[in-house]
């Protein structure tokens, strides 16, 4: 069959992948928007900074150059300094002829060089600069009147500390964003996909047997030409179940008819068997025995076509499966019955016929293949087992699973033919144990002597006392 | 490989070709080949035959004259299957044995509610349908038939004389669900399996088709309780079977 989806595309699921865009679409918003916060907070910080120092710079500087006279020289200047304005992490520098007044932590050489270049063409100044590893704006002002210079270099560590909490908060809000946006997408996800879901669940309905599933109207147009699609999928097979089914139903009243006529007529010989010649003898076993064989043949072919049509029912009524067994051991003469004690009594839900056809096709097969079956074995725990071992030759474990398949031939080639089996036992032992929400397979003897071992399993059923 | 579902009780040894106790099966089949095997199948197995090939020409024969057992084929042109039966059951108790081609169990039920009291499916052993008219046709057993009267609540069982009163009227039974009475009111108050049932009413084995014994005595109810839905003699017992309540 061929498969329409492209599985290589992406291993996510369609929710997933639209909760993954969601949330880089998220987190792409955040870093937008916490990059241009953290710029324009900064410019905005530095310039309100840059500005009030500058004007402080400017208005020392006019009391410095006031208070200054031609006259003065380096020693003088920390009086005239001392009563100058002063800004918390701000420090100056002066320079007076060749002489430099320096703040103690700093150093004349922690001065930008453009901005020293600058004031040499006696032209006022403000940067931002590096200095000792801290971020600092620094104001240099000519004094006009004299060979001097005033500088002030502030510290902007504080501004920084500002940004990076700013930025801490950016961070978090932004992950919370991202997040968010995440549970946004799959909110939105599973709200698109509900009518993909709705589909999804009907298809499994019409899988699991109900076929007069249908989709109600949608409200988005496209999802309603899904809907009208499906629901003319579903009809066109459940129409073609359900002549499967009138084919099969037909079939089996055509054939059987006619078998009716046949085994009365054999059973009319038989009863007069006395009265027929030798040859006539021998050709009337090789009629019954085929037409036994044929009968059988029939009638699992039938069963089959009623499970492929999917038409197949249960009956299910309480099986006392200790009496059940005891009785189909009796039956097959089977001696070895072991069951644990408190098998008695358990009660399961199952079709009688069903399952009584199921034992009968494994003894059957355990009678045809492997000398008869040895031991029936019930084993419960969290399921129920139900054992048949034969003393045969056993099954290779390369035909293990391929036992189970419709006319299927084992490794001595051909002996089908005279066996009297149909090739469809255990098949119908797999699809009736289907039904049953059971398994089954074959194993080694677990004794380790040679043999098949047949296990079915069969969910059992809670236990209300 | 045995048929299933149910494989024959092998009981009372198969009857001469000459047996004395000689009785009239009315065979209904419009196929004619079936119809002729059937017949010569059961005439070598001491049965007398008698044939119709179509619901009409079933009930002519059966008021002319009344046959022990009538085998209706369901897939009948004209009246069908469940029609006859529901005719000839208004005209007397006689056992009715439906026969089916299809596999589904729509027709076996419709059937019994129709009042057939057992069912084969096509195609059949002529020995196991032999075996099942004998059934049909056994007289209660000896053991069972000690003289015993039971009545409560205005319900009278007579199991010699075959009668069954209500409220000093006679309910008219089936012979199968008459014995069907008479087993659970022999043991007052006692559980017996629907296998069981199926065993000592039908002669089927642990295998037979347990909606037999559901549908007659669904059918039971209708005519001895006073209430078939809330059943007053005939109970069921969950998971176990059914049982006589006094």
């Amino acid at each position: 069959m061929p498969d329409v989806t492209k599985t290589d595309v992406s291993r996510l699921g369609l929710g997933a992948q639209i909760s993954v865009l969601f949330a880089i679409g998220g987190l792409l918003v955040s870093i937008l928007l916490g990059g241009a916060t953290l710029l324009l907070t900064r410019g905005q910080l530095l310039d309100t900074r840059g500005s009030a120092a500058a004007a402080m710079a400017v208005s020392n500087a006019t009391r410095l150059s006031n208070q200054l006279t031609p006259e003065s020289s380096i020693e003088d200047l920390p009086t005239v300094v001392d009563s100058l304005t002063r800004i918390e992490g701000s420090q100056r520098i002066i320079r007076v002829g060749d002489d430099w007044l320096v703040a103690p932590e700093l150093d004349r050489a922690d001065l930008p060089a453009p901005l020293v270049e600058r004031l040499g063409d006696r032209r006022p100044g403000q940067m931002l600069a590096t200095v000792r590893g801290q971020p600092r704006f620094v104001v240099g002002i000519p004094l006009t009147a004299f060979d001097a210079d005033y500088y002030t270099i502030s510290d902007l560590s504080d501004v920084e500390q500002t940004l990076d909490d700013l930025r801490y908060v950016l961070l978090g809000t932004g992950a919370i964003a991202v997040t968010l946006a995440a549970l946004l997408g799959s909110w939105a996800s599973r709200r698109m996909l509900r009518p993909l879901r709705r589909v999804r669940e009907a298809a499994e309905a019409i899988a699991g047997g109900r076929l007069d599933t249908r989709l109600g109207v949608q409200a988005d147009p496209d999802l309603d030409r899904l809907s009208d699609s499906f629901n003319e999928m579903a009809r066109a097979l459940e129409s073609r179940i359900q002549r499967d089914a009138r084919f099969a139903s037909d079939v089996s009243h055509e054939l059987r008819s006619p078998l009716t006529t046949l085994m009365a007529g054999v059973g009319v010989l038989e009863s007069r068997k006395e009265e027929l010649s030798p040859r006539s003898m021998i050709a009337l076993d090789l009629l019954v025995a085929d037409l036994e064989r044929f009968n059988r043949l029939v009638n699992d072919l039938l069963e089959i076509s009623g499970f492929d049509a999917g038409v197949a029912a249960v009956d299910l009524t309480e099986v006392d499966i200790a009496r059940f067994l005891e009785v189909t051991a009796t039956n097959a003469d089977v001696v070895d019955l072991r069951m644990p004690d408190d098998a008695r009594g358990v009660l399961l839900q199952a079709d009688k016929r069903r399952l009584a056809r199921v034992m009968s096709n494994l003894l059957d097969n355990a009678g045809r293949y492997g000398g008869g079956a040895s031991a029936i074995i019930l084993e419960m725990d969290n399921t129920l087992r139900i054992i048949v071992e034969d003393d045969g030759a056993g099954i290779p474990a390369a035909e293990r699973s391929a036992v189970f398949e419709r006319f299927f031939r084992g490794s001595a080639g051909g002996r089908r033919t005279g066996d009297g089996g149909t090739g469809l036992g255990l098949n119908l032992v797999v699809e009736d144990l289907r039904l049953h929400g059971g398994r089954v397979w074959v194993e080694d003897r677990p004794d380790g002597r040679p043999g098949a071992r047949f296990v079915l399993e069969l969910p059992l059923p809670e236990v209300d006392a | 490989m045995k048929p299933v579902p149910s494989t024959r009780k092998t009981e009372t040894p198969s009857m001469g070709q000459h047996s004395p106790m000689s009785r009239r099966i009315l065979t209904v089949e419009d196929d004619e080949r079936i119809r002729t095997a059937v017949r010569l199948a059961l005439e070598e197995e001491g049965w007398e035959v008698e044939e119709a090939a179509s619901g009409e020409e079933a009930l002519e024969a059966f008021s002319r004259m009344p046959s022990d057992v009538v085998l209706i084929d369901i897939m009948l042109p004209g009246m069908d299957g469940f029609e006859v039966c529901r005719s000839i059951r208004r005209l007397g108790d006689v056992p009715i044995i439906m026969v089916t081609a299809r596999s589904d169990s729509h027709d076996v039920v419709a059937g019994l509610e129709a009042g057939a009291d057992d069912y084969l499916r096509k195609p059949f052993d002529p020995k196991e349908l032999s075996a099942r008219i004998r059934a049909l046709l056994r007289r209660i057993r000896p053991d069972e038939s000690r003289p015993i009267h039971i009545q409560i609540d205005g319900l009278e069982v007579l199991p010699d004389a075959g009668v069954v009163r209500y409220a000093g009227e006679e309910v008219h039974l089936t012979r199968t669900e008459f014995r069907l009475l008479v087993d659970l009111a022999i043991h007052p108050d006692r559980v017996i399996s629907r296998e069981d049932l199926l065993e000592r009413v039908w002669g089927y084995d642990y295998f037979g088709d347990a909606r037999l014994v559901d549908v007659h005595v669904r059918r039971l109810r209708m005519k001895i309780e006073p209430d078939a839905a809330n059943p007053r003699f005939v109970v069921t017992v969950r998971g176990m079977g059914y049982k006589f309540q006094t």
